[in-house]
């Protein structure tokens, strides 16, 4: 937007920018005269620098303890100038949408992208068949990039489409014809634990991972117990939803090298993945971590990378690829809805003398990070308590249903709403007090956790306390 | 195309844009302009917040062809070289942005809310804000820089008008 030199509107912009401007318009058609007008933006900055960036600098000694801190980053944020990567764009950038299955479970008979092909704009589609490894996963290699013979969940995604502009790879996403087998989903994890039940991933068995604590002798501690409870809970399942949805570029050179741009959290681990999927030396691959909007273990692992860059090889440009938020939901991995059965034998004091607990996880269609969940569900799931019997059995089972992953705290807080709420309950049925019934229970100072680890720093009993009296815990009651 | 000529942060551009296209695309890739975000797309999460004619709008429920000749102001418009706009700075001393993808939205709806109540209650900060979604700092802070913001606004305005009185 061309301006008259030394216009008032002329005072957002940087004081240096100003004479350097006036010299342009006076050349305009000559020959370019100085460095500064070589160096001028093609599009002005609307907050022009310095405004001073936070950063400490080099070697420089940073207080920290006991001072109040500042986000060195935050200057850019609140200034919008932080670069996320949905706001990089490369020369010739390409546009990348995914075409998603839309059925829980079936088998592909034809995927048919000649019509889409066809569009004007539209520089490459692909399919499974054309990923070179079509799996990954950061245990078990359970996922496909894009479901080549068989979908196993509605938000699998079954195509890909590169395209000059977003809307036109939308466009093609509608004439892509896919004829599928549809095959008998199953969505109730209990159901799936069956051996009649369909399975989805045949022929394994829909428990794809299991877990066992045992710890003293539980059915000697029930015989003991003055009192018993049995108590089922259950929780949903819950996306990240970051706010910055998924977003990737991937540019693969002439030389064979491939660059990712991504918003990864893991970047190393995606490369590791990146290198499987396109059975491409690791060497050859760059990754680049932006700055991420919100991760909360819902960024942990590749998603549509593998796609993307067999696009930009296929067609020689940058491809970003940015989920829509819907794919956020179905297309990304969410926490596990976890059913929990909690049996617990206790003194007439309040004490846990034994504590049974059977833990289902819904593991939706594929494994992700669910072996690590299961793991700490497990570990976690008798408490902070002090308990000389425990039991704990978890399983993890497959179901045509959005994958679950990694979400903070990986399944102990749908464990802790279990057991904190049968301790409630407990503590009612035995006119104890609630915070009462945790002081005699709860870890101290060595104590052991139910897989045997020593526990130094023990500050339950302390902490409990400490909120209990600035709550003003026995005002209220 | 549409033809599209409007101010934006005081200056006057244009831009020529497939009907379609809504505001927020225009700013960010016809101006590049990207300190609105894309969120959700379809006006529940509010990063995309910019102030058209005074008011707070989802920049991506807007089609650049409605601006035509109205005044557009996004995140980039509020500092100077020299200064940081009083919201900017209290959010930054509250620590306000975590990630901060959506702070530029919630910058511009406390902007909004400011320019019309110099003092709003608590209760208005949070109707104000009621229409920015965050998922990493939480809005206690975002509410206290809010009101920060507005007493340092408050004694600008004082000293300002003192300064054109005396």
């Amino acid at each position: 937007m061309a301006q008259k030199p030394g216009s008032k509107k002329d005072s957002a912009m940087s004081k240096k920018a100003k004479p350097v401007r006036s010299k342009k318009s006076a050349v305009i058609g000559r020959p370019v005269e100085t460095v500064e007008t070589l160096r001028l933006p093609a599009v002005m900055q609307q907050v022009a620098y310095p405004i001073e960036a936070l950063a400490p600098k080099v070697r420089q000694q940073t207080p920290a303890v006991g001072q109040r801190a500042t986000r060195p980053d935050c200057r850019l944020h609140g200034l919008g100038q932080t670069k996320y990567i949905d706001d990089m764009s490369f020369p010739g950038m390409l546009y990348c949408k995914i075409k998603r299955a839309g059925i829980a479970s079936a088998l592909i008979k034809k995927i048919d992208v000649r019509e889409a092909e066809a569009m004007p704009g539209v520089m490459a589609i692909i399919t499974g068949k054309d990923i070179p490894v079509n799996s990954y996963g950061p245990s078990i290699k359970d996922q496909p990039v894009l479901a080549d013979d068989r979908v196993f969940h509605a938000g699998d995604g079954v195509a890909a489409v590169a395209a000059v502009t977003e809307q036109i790879a939308l466009e093609a996403l509608d004439k892509i014809r896919v004829e599928y087998e549809p095959l008998t989903p199953i969505f109730d994890p209990v159901e799936a634990m069956k051996d009649s039940a369909p399975k989805v991933h045949p022929p394994s068995s829909n428990i794809y991972a299991t877990k066992l604590i045992k710890k003293g002798d539980v059915e000697k501690g029930f015989r003991e117990s003055y009192r018993i409870f049995e108590d089922t809970f259950t929780t949903q399942m819950v996306e990240h939803v970051p706010l910055e949805p998924h977003c990737s570029i991937a540019s693969w050179d002439a030389n064979g090298r491939l660059t990712i741009h991504s918003t990864l959290g893991r970047i190393t681990l995606g490369r590791t993945d990146m290198a499987r999927t396109l059975q491409l030396p690791i060497s050859r691959i760059r990754m680049v971590a932006t700055i991420v909007g919100g991760n909360f273990g819902g960024k942990n692992e590749i998603t549509q990378e593998p796609a993307l860059a067999v696009l930009s090889k296929m067609t020689g440009r940058p491809v970003k690829g940015t989920f829509t938020r819907t794919e956020e939901f179905i297309a990304t991995t969410t926490r596990h809805p976890i059913i929990m059965h909690y049996k617990t034998g206790v003194s007439k004091e309040g004490k846990i003398i034994a504590r049974k607990v059977r833990l289902v996880l819904d593991g939706g269609a594929y494994c992700s990070w669910s072996e690590t969940t299961l793991g700490k569900a497990c570990i976690l799931s008798p408490g902070p308590y002090n308990i000389e019997n425990v039991h704990s059995e978890a399983f993890v089972v497959y179901t045509n249903k959005t994958m679950t992953g990694a979400m903070r705290g990986f399944g102990a807080p749908q464990v802790c709403f279990a057991y904190e709420s049968q301790m409630d309950e407990i503590a009612h049925a035995l006119n104890i007090d609630p915070l009462e019934i945790r002081l005699r229970n709860a870890f101290h100072e060595g104590s052991a956790s139910p897989t045997g680890q020593v526990l130094h720093s023990v500050v339950v009993k302390d902490s409990l306390l400490q909120a209990a009296e600035r709550y003003g815990w026995k005002e209220a009651r | 195309m549409t033809d599209v000529t409007l101010k934006i942060n005081g200056e006057t551009r244009s831009a020529s844009v497939p009907p379609e296209t809504t505001l927020l695309k225009m700013l960010r890739e016809n101006f590049n302009l990207t300190g609105a975000k894309l969120g959700c797309d379809i006006g529940d999460c509010g990063a995309c917040t910019v102030i058209i004619d005074g008011k707070s709008v989802n920049s991506c429920l807007m089609l650049a062809g409605q601006v035509d000749g109205r005044e557009v102001l996004t995140i980039e418009g509020l500092a100077t070289p020299d200064h940081l706009h009083p919201i900017q700075k209290t959010f930054e001393d509250c620590a306000s942005l975590q990630c901060g993808f959506c702070g530029p939205g919630v910058i511009m709806s406390a902007k909004a809310l400011l320019d019309d109540n110099p003092n709003p209650s608590v209760v208005e900060i949070r109707d104000a804000l009621a229409g920015n979604l965050c998922r990493c700092t939480g809005y206690t802070k975002m509410i206290q820089a809010v009101q920060e913001a507005s007493k340092v606004m408050r004694s600008d305005t004082v000293r300002r008008l003192a300064k054109t009185n005396g």
